[in-house]
């Protein structure tokens, strides 16, 4: 598994395109959305709008790790890459793991350079650090859980992106990362406890204001836990499929 | 060193493989030899471990005991499996430690396989800037990295220059030299017929033939000689065999072609400005391939 970790690692970090989506992209965001919004407001108002911003758009940008997480398989699958590995003595298994643990890495020190920035860009609150660490850890697992099972799942790229967008953008309107969720109809307020993005948009702003609950974060951890488990296990019983693939 | 017993594998409907049986010799170099599509790499990938749902059985001999299997393999695939946003030496490393590799011994041992593959002074460029030829080869080294002592090799050669060609014939030949077994399916009769000992020919996923490369080109290549003349050809040359027309010349297929150049040479003593020319044509795999299926290698 070390070797596929190191590697993964090595070739993410080089890729700019995965800088541009995960931190440029989300960086302009932010700056941009609370110009716009803060405006002409009173200093209260723009701190709670810098509050809701700032891990609304790490939110939304944590599952776009699932596009390069849909394209590293599909690659590895149609070059021939996965193949090449089933002949060496490492475990079809520990391929598995080793890919997801790097994208795992890799969304943790997204949401740590996010939340960095709105702390030193804009001053917000981060006074439960710890419990926003365990909030990114999770969360970190939901993204890359559902990226390991979409990864698996879809037969192209485009697929792979379609998907993305619609749980990225469309989680990310329907749970209140755009707007503030009072702001939006009932029907829409509703739904958006059916995301994983509402839940953890809600315990990051609380964890970052200092009053987040040991219950209310148990609550998101256990729904945060569970989508990324589903996606997990998905992935886990596809994975035989996608490897037969693989083989040719 | 290996003995396939009636090996099946379909997919779907379609048979990939039907009860494919052969032995390799230990240190021998074998070929596999037919048109794509004709299961020479689902062949090669059963050998290799990567497809593992077949039917049928598959014997290795004690040199390489089955439960560290893998590492004793070396695999090149017909695509090029490589990290291309990396170097060279970083390909050669990982596929080192997914050997085992660690430390000096896998610092050492890429330095080696990259002087061998003859990309020492490339060896930091990434992959994407390599030639086809550069690519093969560190397709090739990345196989070698664990000094497997049985090689599989499917399609090394597609769609690169001479001269990286020739350089890997020499990685060949040197290997063999160095006592291990080789597997080397291509649709180049030409390679098979230099590199190999014994081939097997497969065809929509059923042997053909299989045997020495002398003995199949003794058992079924008729030898013949190529006449090219600026009149007519003469009526006696018919006697020795068939003719044909061919690349602008005749092509005069005989079980006897001495004699037949001889009345060739006889005809035209007088007149040898009419003979433009008369060569001996060798017998190829080629031909063999195309007496026993009826049909040329698709491309």
């Amino acid at each position: 598994m070390g070797p596929i970790f190191a590697l993964e690692m090595k070739k993410n970090l080089q890729d700019r395109g995965l800088l541009f989506w995960m931190l440029i992209l989300p960086i302009i965001f932010t700056v941009l959305f609370i110009a716009v919004f803060t405006t002409g407001v009173d200093a209260s108002t723009r701190q709670q709008v810098t509050t809701s911003i700032v891990p609304g758009y790490a939110v939304m940008f944590v599952f776009f790790i699932m596009i390069s997480m849909v394209s590293t398989f599909i690659k590895d699958r149609d070059l021939g890459m996965t193949a090449r590995i089933a002949s060496t003595p490492l475990s079809p298994y520990l391929y598995l793991m080793g890919k997801w643990l790097t994208y795992m890495s890799i969304v943790l020190i997204q949401m740590i350079i996010l939340f960095l920035f709105g702390k030193l860009v804009y001053n917000v609150s981060l006074e439960q650090p710890v419990l926003l660490f365990i909030l990114a850890l999770f969360l970190a697992f939901t993204a890359t859980g559902l990226g390991l099972a979409l990864a698996v799942l879809v037969k192209t790229d485009n697929m792979g992106l379609a998907i993305t967008q619609i749980i990225g953008l469309g989680g990310a309107l329907l749970s209140g990362l755009w707007i503030p969720i009072d702001m939006m109809p009932d029907f829409m307020q509703s739904i958006a406890h059916f995301l994983p993005h509402y839940w953890a948009h809600q315990a990051f702003q609380d964890a970052m204001n200092g009053t987040l609950l040991y219950s209310n974060l148990f609550q998101t951890l256990l729904i945060l836990f569970g989508f990324g488990f589903v996606g997990f296990i998905i992935a886990l019983l596809r994975y035989p499929h996608f490897l037969k693939l693989a083989r040719g | 060193m290996l003995t396939i017993q009636n090996v099946t594998k379909n997919y779907g409907k379609r048979t990939a493989l039907k009860q494919v049986s052969f032995t390799i010799p230990k240190g021998s170099c074998y070929g596999f030899v037919g048109p794509n599509g004709a299961g020479k790499s689902t062949l090669l990938k059963i050998l290799a471990s990567i497809i593992q749902d077949y039917k049928g059985e598959i014997t290795f001999s004690k040199q390489i005991n089955n439960s560290n299997r893998k590492k004793q393999i070396g695999y090149v695939p017909q695509e090029i499996c490589l990290e291309q946003t990396l170097s060279a030496y970083s390909n050669l490393y990982f596929f080192g430690k997914l050997y085992g590799l660690k430390g000096k011994a896998l610092q050492l041992r890429a330095s080696e396989v990259l002087q061998d593959i003859g990309l020492t002074e490339r060896a930091k460029d990434k992959v994407i800037h390599f030639s086809g030829g550069m690519k093969r080869r560190l397709n090739i080294g990345c196989a070698l990295m664990h000094q497997p002592k049985l090689i599989i090799m499917d399609e090394p050669t597609v769609g690169i220059d001479p001269q990286s060609r020739a350089f890997i014939f020499e990685m060949i030949k040197q290997l063999k030299q160095d006592n291990c077994t080789i597997i080397y399916a291509s649709h180049y009769m030409e390679e098979v017929e230099q590199l190999c000992d014994e081939v097997t020919f497969i065809d929509q996923g059923e042997i053909v033939e299989k045997g020495m490369v002398d003995d199949l080109l003794q058992k079924y290549a008729v030898p013949s000689i190529f006449i090219k003349v600026s009149d007519t050809l003469p009526n006696n040359l018919k006697q020795f065999g068939t003719l044909s027309k061919s690349k602008g010349g005749y092509l005069l297929t005989t079980e006897t072609p001495l004699r037949a150049m001889e009345a060739a040479l006889h005809v035209y003593q007088d007149d040898a400005d009419k003979l433009e020319r008369l060569e001996l044509v060798q017998p190829s795999l080629e031909e063999v391939f195309f007496s026993l299926t009826g049909s040329q290698l698709r491309d």
